[in-house]
């Protein structure tokens, strides 16, 4: 039931609302709903309190650290850190201790998936459009293409510090793999310091509570549905959460096919070429939203044996074929 | 493709490095507890089927499903409808009033001249309840088991099915079986009719009238029992289309003339003179071949779902029947859509099917004049409109509007017959409220 | 009281030329297992509107509303016993 209101608002967010940066709080059952749209997806809150004036203060605090990040860290706007850095030219930029962070756990994850989880790989992007579900693409662009743009992807050729980074001309950095997590948990710190009622925040499927609801029970989310062979058995699932996050990676609606072949839309930043035969999406469930994020994209990045990964990893996962 | 099998525990390492990003207070609490949950899922429907002048029935499902852990499934049903209204009684019409007795014995009912003769003394609400199980065996193998019991006024009916499914070729291909058996009772007011006696037509409140109506009678109540066998087939031809093909071969036995109807018997001018019962064969036996294919359109197409089918049915009563059915589904935004929908039906009429006897002419073993085993041609246009709420309830609206043409051709009309439309077309609306959730 | 099944059996048997037919289709077809998709083809054909039956209550209702009005019934599924329609 408060499901029901996520999907409602996903509904009437889709392509009305643009660049409109206002909340919107509404009373639930047991509780209120503030909803906002941020980083391309509808977003909401949902807190388990009779108080509004509560609702509204902790829905204006968290939207306003989504948004923040979002300006921050957005490819797409011209202000951002991001951009900063991407228009820098082979300059070197001065950088704050968050983004030095996040430019640390970018590292680590770079390590951990042996150079296939890469945030200098966005302009791979460039080469590889990704269409609606029924693109047959035609142009794949020629290994020439893409080994002259791997010469712009590498994040071992990033240079920084504390301070400053030093990205080389013609390479971009992209924080879409990580933001909307990042920003999940960001919100989840701060909404803990203001309040103990208990709280789900959503970001466009990116989720993590701060604890359980009253008595002890269960959030309730709605997942697409896991594993369908059988026909008209395509139910979304119900997954219960109390403690931790959830977060999907996935290209159910952006993939290519060519000579009946699913190239899926996560790259290969090594080779340059789209992942082979991975399941079309994972949800993966782990304590913070960034941890789930980065496994279900590292999963996704292994193909085949996506599931395998996980389960050797022990990780809470539904994954679509 | 590398595989990440250096790191043993990627878990652990990414634990730090999110406790570095987002600062050490986080870690302390840290376990996740997120599962899965078995939820059921309902749907309702309701309709109402109305002919013009004729029928009504209202029905409500109400159904329930569950999935369990291990992809088994159970799926509960519960169906209520009732039946108003008149039906045709099997007499042909005439150029004058005629009166008719009704089923239980008690009264009479007088059809006007020129009509076609319909009873109206139609009024019973049915329950009926069905559970289904299906099991998975092996990975390939899925076996289901159900039953069924229906309860009216005067109709009982218990059945129950099984059947097997064994998926193959990376499931692209799957092979079924299916059996069911089916036991029913009925026990219809005023009793079993004797085949071919005259309906008793005078004065239901004289002294002798329960006496002289109990002669046309022979029992209580009758059984019949069917059995079916279903073989399916059902291969995916590409990543747009999917085919089924069936074949089934059902035996019913028993009672199975309908103790309703009458036949008129007409001097050969063409005027009635007697009504008597029918009958029909003791037992009927029907096959079916039916083909079904489904394909997916691409963007150019709206993204368009087409469902054709096509069943031919034959029997050993000397009916066949082709039915094409047809759906398309039209995506209306992200979430809703319109299906607009065309059946057509076509049956022969069964051997011994007659709309009227001459007086002289010899009935043979059976006969009967209900015009839904008569050569007939049907029509269904209509449309079906559903949406999303909230991201997983749907709402549809269905409506309908059917058209039966019976043919009586090969049959010649006496002269009282001649401008009276003794073959009439029925028209029926139908319309349905559905939700699940 | 079973008269002039003789009769009918005759037309049955020169009917099953049909079902056999359609059995040598379906073989025939079955025996191109280079039909069919990948399990990660499945997109299209896992929704909804592409399952062979997309509407069990709709499909029930109807089935109930054909055989009380015509002479044919199941197919799809089981025809059965089920009901004293009239």
């Amino acid at each position: 039931m408060l499901l029901d209101l996520f999907y409602l608002l996903t509904f009437l967010f889709r392509g009305t609302m643009q660049k409109k940066r206002a909340i919107k709080v509404s009373k639930q059952k047991d509780g209120f709903a503030i909803s906002f749209y941020a980083m391309a997806s509808a977003c909401e809150v949902l807190i388990q309190t009779s108080d509004e004036q509560l609702a509204k203060q902790i829905g204006q605090c968290v939207s306003n650290e989504v948004w923040r990040i979002e300006d921050k860290y957005s490819r797409y706007d011209i202000q951002s850190t991001c951009s900063l850095i991407n228009a820098s030219n082979g300059q070197p930029v001065k950088i704050d201790e968050e983004t030095y962070l996040l430019l640390n756990f970018a590292e680590q994850c770079y390590q951990l998936s042996d150079g296939l989880f890469d945030i200098s790989s966005g302009v791979l992007r460039k080469l590889w459009t990704f269409d609606g579900e029924n693109a047959e693409c035609k142009d794949f662009p020629c290994q020439e293409e893409i080994s002259e743009i791997l010469n712009c992807v590498g994040w071992d050729k990033v240079i920084y510090d504390r301070y400053s980074v030093l990205l080389p001309k013609n390479m971009q950095l992209d924080f879409g793999g990580i933001g909307k997590e990042y920003a999940v948990d960001r919100s989840i710190l701060l909404a803990k310091q203001f309040t103990d009622k208990p709280l789900l925040i959503n970001l466009g499927g990116d989720l993590a509570v701060t604890g359980p609801r009253e008595n002890n029970q269960a959030w309730q989310v709605a997942i697409e549905a896991p594993n369908s062979d059988k026909a008209g058995h395509t139910q979304d699932m119900i997954v219960a959460i109390k403690q931790g996050a959830l977060a999907t990676s996935g290209d159910t609606r952006r993939f290519l096919i060519k000579a009946g072949t699913r190239y899926g839309h996560i790259l290969n930043a090594k080779s340059g070429w789209p992942i082979v035969n991975a399941p079309r999406s994972i949800t993966a469930a782990a304590p913070q939203c960034i941890q789930a994020g980065i496994l279900a994209t590292l999963a996704l990045l292994q193909g085949k044996n996506a599931e395998k990964f996980l389960i050797e990893q022990e990780i809470t996962h539904w994954a679509r074929r | 493709m590398t595989e990440i099998t250096k790191q043993r525990n990627i878990k652990a390492a990414l634990s730090i490095a999110t406790t570095a990003l987002l600062g050490t207070s986080v870690t302390t609490t840290t376990s996740v507890q997120a599962k899965e949950v078995d939820e059921w899922q309902f749907e309702t429907a309701y309709l109402l089927y109305s002919e013009v002048d004729r029928v009504t029935a209202g029905e409500v499902i109400i159904a329930g499903t569950k999935t369990f852990e291990n992809d088994e499934i159970l799926n509960l049903k519960l169906t209520i409808d009732a039946l108003t209204g008149a039906s045709a009684n099997g007499a042909v019409a005439q150029p004058k009033a005629q009166t008719f007795t009704r089923p239980s014995g008690n009264g009479q009912y007088i059809t006007p001249a020129g009509d076609t003769p319909l009873d109206d003394t139609f009024k019973d609400t049915r329950l009926q309840l069905n559970g289904q199980w299906t099991q998975p065996l092996e990975d390939n193998i899925t076996t289901s088991i159900g039953g069924h019991l229906s309860k009216e006024y005067d109709y009982l009916s218990l059945g129950i099915n099984g059947n097997l499914a064994y998926d193959f070729n990376k499931k692209n291909s799957t092979i079924s079986m299916g059996l069911s058996y089916f036991l029913d009772t009925f026990t219809p007011e005023g009793g079993i009719p004797k085949a071919f006696s005259s309906m008793l037509v005078g004065d239901s409140n004289s002294p002798e009238w329960n006496d002289e109506f109990a002669k046309t009678r022979v029992g209580d109540s009758e059984n019949k029992s069917t059995t079916d066998i279903l073989v399916g087939f059902t291969q995916v031809i590409s990543r747009r289309m999917i085919t089924a093909f069936n074949y089934s071969y059902s035996t019913v036995d028993g009672y199975l003339t309908d103790p309703f109807k009458v036949v008129s018997v007409l001097n050969s001018g063409g005027f009635a003179e007697d009504y008597i019962y029918e009958n029909r064969p003791d037992s009927r036996v029907k096959q079916s071949t039916f083909m079904q294919a489904k394909y997916h359109f691409d963007e150019s197409l709206l993204n368009i779902v087409a469902d054709v089918s096509y069943r031919y049915m034959w029997d050993d009563w000397g009916i066949n029947s082709h039915t094409i059915d047809s759906r398309f589904t039209i995506p209306v935004g992200q979430t809703s859509y319109f299906q607009p929908h065309i059946r057509y039906y076509q049956q022969s009429a069964a051997d011994f099917f007659k709309p009227f006897v001459i007086n002289n002419q010899s009935l043979g073993n059976f006969v009967s004049a209900d015009y839904r085993i008569g050569e007939m041609t049907a029509i269904t246009v209509g449309g079906k409109y559903g949406l999303l709420l909230n991201g997983r309830n749907e709402l549809s609206f269905r409506l309908e509007y059917y058209h039966q043409m019976p043919t009586y051709a090969g049959f010649s009309l006496p002269a009282a017959l001649d401008g009276l439309d003794i073959a009439p077309n029925v028209d029926a609306i139908i319309a349905q409220i559905s939700y699940s959730f | 009281m079973k008269m002039n099944t003789i009769i009918f059996r005759t037309r049955l048997i020169r009917s099953m030329i049909k079902p056999l037919l359609l059995s040598a289709c379906v073989v025939s077809l079955s025996a191109c297992s280079s039909l069919g998709v990948e399990p990660w083809e499945r997109d299209l054909l896992a929704k909804k509107e592409m399952a062979l039956t997309s509407s069990p209550i709709d499909a029930a209702l109807d089935d109930h509303i054909y055989f009380s009005k015509e002479a044919s019934s199941g197919g799809k599924s089981f025809g059965g016993g089920g009901c004293g329609c009239n």
